[in-house]
């Protein structure tokens, strides 16, 4: 019996021409933001290899120079631009992918879209998952509306409940039938996606998590959507019901939540951070060890270790010790607040989730920034490997300044760039999901809670005297 | 085939229907006379079991409405002022997805002779729903009603706003069912076609049955003239 609605569901949708013709506008839309989103995302890639390929060409090509100037002269590193960035580009767009890796300082990310486009910056970027967890679900709300209403409306709810059809198996076969639309519209997206995307098995993975989240979401719209016009005589009130809360999930709850987080675990200001680490630096970390104190310290123990008086004396030029010193000392630092700004934006996220088990919205762009790798999670790890990256680099110099062959004050002197060439490139691989997502049960997990509440709705709730 | 048993119905206060008794035997068409809000509507849907008595009882074939809602529904067929059908289905597509509702299954052949036997001409049986009159609605409404093999027909004015032609098909249509065993309350405020239509009529005044008869023993003009003094009264 189910079958036979959600079939009949099917070709009165089908036969409908507005539908038809929505549908089709649809999937115009998709294809085309699909296709320049890849497209885009593709001559970004390939604009960053062929950056990457220079800048390492240029450092392979160093004229012979003082490893403390090359430190200097620093690298820059890319965050790479996987094809599913383009699905969603999450904060990829206001976070930038470009940063300089120096010695003594940790370089901020930078060249965001946002900050090279007006219309970006002002309207956000036009993409697949705007389409479908904006428009798509919209639409879904007002087929699932229309659905029961015109029943309702005609008279048809009576005829066919005196078929012997329960209310409940009804309304859910109509729920089913416009989830199935949804889940097409859905999967020609994803499909196209996964055409133009790479075929590792993360790929497929993270394809396959996006399709479950999304296909929850749409099930949990429609299902409530059903179960509105279903309960409401006056269809006036159920769709303006209807379309407060889809206004309410997407616009003004994330950000009323989204402000509460940041009040209730505050990030410090971008000048207190700046001015804490300059002072940690020069002052120590717990303010009694300041910069120079360090460093007769550390000359004290450099001339015992090698029974020496004066550093002339040194095998070793000691400038290339003080610098890595000083560069540990300033990681410590970085990690210090850096690490602290990273344990709030993790309790910010678990907060920022739990809004999931009120607004179902919130989850799906968890879940979607976070399947296509372009959430604050994946950003985080990039600035961790490249700063790891950045110390490897910068040790390499300092070790070359220190044990290299030159001695204390010797500023003069030069490696040429046999030495620059045996420096590793910095190659950054995206995180596995499945060793990612743990990060994202509590969104996995509302979007199941509310799955079971709508079916809960549908099944114990319906009243039976909107027949008549 | 048809029993309500002193059926009361209260809607916030308002007496819908008071203590209302009728009994239908099997084959007969019953015709069920009144003004708008003179308790017709609320009888019928008491019969379907969308609405629950507040007191008495209703029976179709000998079961309980508002006990066995579903096994009752199983036997009856419904036809309401407005045949509101799938506009973008044709009428045998229409006629096929109610069936299979109800769990049965029928050949093509089968539904094309069923919408036949109910009126409805082979060429108009593949056009969609959307471009019939209302009287073709009704028949597919009929015929619907006739797959299910229903025992009992209800009819909520079921031939307002039908042209002439369109009502006396109707007549002819429910005469032969009813011929057939089909037992039929008709609920109208259309005292001329209950007269051609019925074997019996009751009149319903604010909820009470105030008087019944034989539709053999009165004309159109005493009908209507009883009526039209009721009403006044």
């Amino acid at each position: 019996m189910m079958i036979s609605i959600i079939l009949n569901e099917w070709k009165i949708l089908v036969r409908n021409r507005s539908i038809v013709y929505v549908s089709l506008v649809f999937m115009l839309s998709i294809i085309s933001v699909v296709w320049m989103g890849n497209l885009q995302s593709k001559n970004q890639s390939q604009a960053q290899i062929a950056a990457e390929k220079h800048i390492r060409a240029q450092w392979d090509n160093l004229e012979p120079m003082n490893p403390h100037r090359a430190a200097h002269y620093g690298v820059y590193v890319f965050k790479p631009i996987s094809i599913l960035n383009s699905l969603d580009d999450g904060v990829s767009s206001i976070t930038g992918n470009v940063l300089k890796l120096e010695g003594h300082v940790q370089n901020e990310i930078v060249h965001s879209e946002a900050s090279q486009s007006i219309a970006i910056s002002r309207f956000g970027k036009l993409k697949p998952s705007t389409i479908m967890q904006y428009m798509v679900p919209l639409f879904l709300i007002f087929l699932s509306f229309g659905s029961i209403s015109n029943d309702k409306e005609t008279g048809r709810l009576k005829l066919i409940a005196l078929q012997g059809v329960s209310l409940e198996k009804l309304i859910l076969s109509k729920s089913l039938s416009i989830w199935l639309y949804g889940l097409i519209l859905l999967i020609f997206s994803i499909l196209l996606q996964f055409l133009l995307g790479s075929s590792s098995a993360d790929f497929g993975i993270r394809i396959g998590f996006i399709l479950i989240s999304y296909g929850l979401y749409y099930f949990i719209v429609v299902c409530l959507s059903t179960y509105i016009s279903a309960s409401f005589k006056n269809n006036t009130s159920a769709i303006s019901l209807l379309l407060a809360t889809w206004i309410m999930w997407t616009i003004f709850l994330p950000k009323i939540w989204g402000n509460t987080v940041e009040k209730v675990h505050p990030l410090p200001s971008r000048q207190n951070f700046i001015s804490q680490m300059k002072e940690d630096r020069s002052k120590g970390i717990d303010g009694h060890n300041p910069t120079d104190e360090r460093r007769s310290k550390l000359k004290e123990e450099y001339l015992a270790r090698y029974n020496v008086d004066s550093l002339s004396q040194l095998p070793i030029n000691f400038d290339g010790i003080v610098m890595q010193a000083d560069e540990e000392y300033g990681n410590q630092v970085w990690d210090k607040h850096f690490g602290n700004n990273y344990l709030i934006y993790q309790k910010q996220k678990r907060l920022y989730q739990l809004s999931g088990l009120l607004n179902p919205f919130s989850s799906l762009q968890n879940l979607s920034m976070g399947f296509c790798g372009s959430d604050m999670i994946h950003h985080l790890d990039f600035l961790k490997k490249a700063e790891l990256y950045r110390r490897y680099l910068i040790k390499t110099l300092n070790d070359k300044h220190a044990h290299g062959g030159s001695k204390t004050g010797e500023w003069r002197w030069t490696v040429d760039n046999t030495f620059f060439r045996s420096v590793k490139t910095f190659k950054y691989q995206t995180m596995k999901i499945k060793d990612q997502i743990e990060n994202y049960y509590i969104d996995i997990l509302s979007l199941i809670v509310w799955v079971l509440f709508s079916g809960f709705l549908i099944r114990y709730k319906i009243k039976r005297d909107i027949i008549i | 085939m048809i029993s309500l048993k002193n059926i009361t119905k209260t809607f916030k206060g308002f007496k819908a229907v008071k203590d209302l008794s009728i009994d239908i035997p099997r084959g007969e068409i019953y015709g069920l006379l009144g003004s708008n809000g003179a308790g017709k509507s609320t009888t019928i849907n008491i019969l379907l079991g969308f609405l629950k008595p507040d007191k008495g009882e209703a029976f179709i074939d000998d079961i309980n409405v508002t006990k066995s809602t579903d096994i009752a529904r199983k036997k009856i067929g419904y036809i309401s002022e407005n045949v509101n059908l799938y506009p973008y289905l044709t009428g045998i597509e229409n006629l096929n997805y109610f069936c299979k509702l109800a769990g049965e299954n029928y050949t093509a052949e089968k539904l094309s002779n069923i919408l036949n036997d109910c009126g409805l001409d082979s060429q108009a049986i593949n056009k969609k729903v959307g471009t019939y009159s209302k009287g073709m609605r009704q028949k597919v409404g009929i015929a619907i009603a006739f797959a299910k093999k229903a025992k009992v027909l209800l009819l909520d004015e079921p031939a307002s706003g039908l042209d002439p032609l369109a009502s006396t098909e109707l007549s002819t249509t429910l005469k032969t069912l009813s011929d057939k065993g089909t037992t039929v309350l008709m609920a109208s405020h259309d005292i001329f076609r209950v007269r051609e239509t019925c074997d019996r009529i009751g009149i319903l005044r604010n909820g009470s049955l105030i008087d019944q008869m034989d539709t053999a023993n009165v004309t159109t003009n005493e009908l209507e003239k009883i009526y039209i003094e009721y009403m006044r009264n």
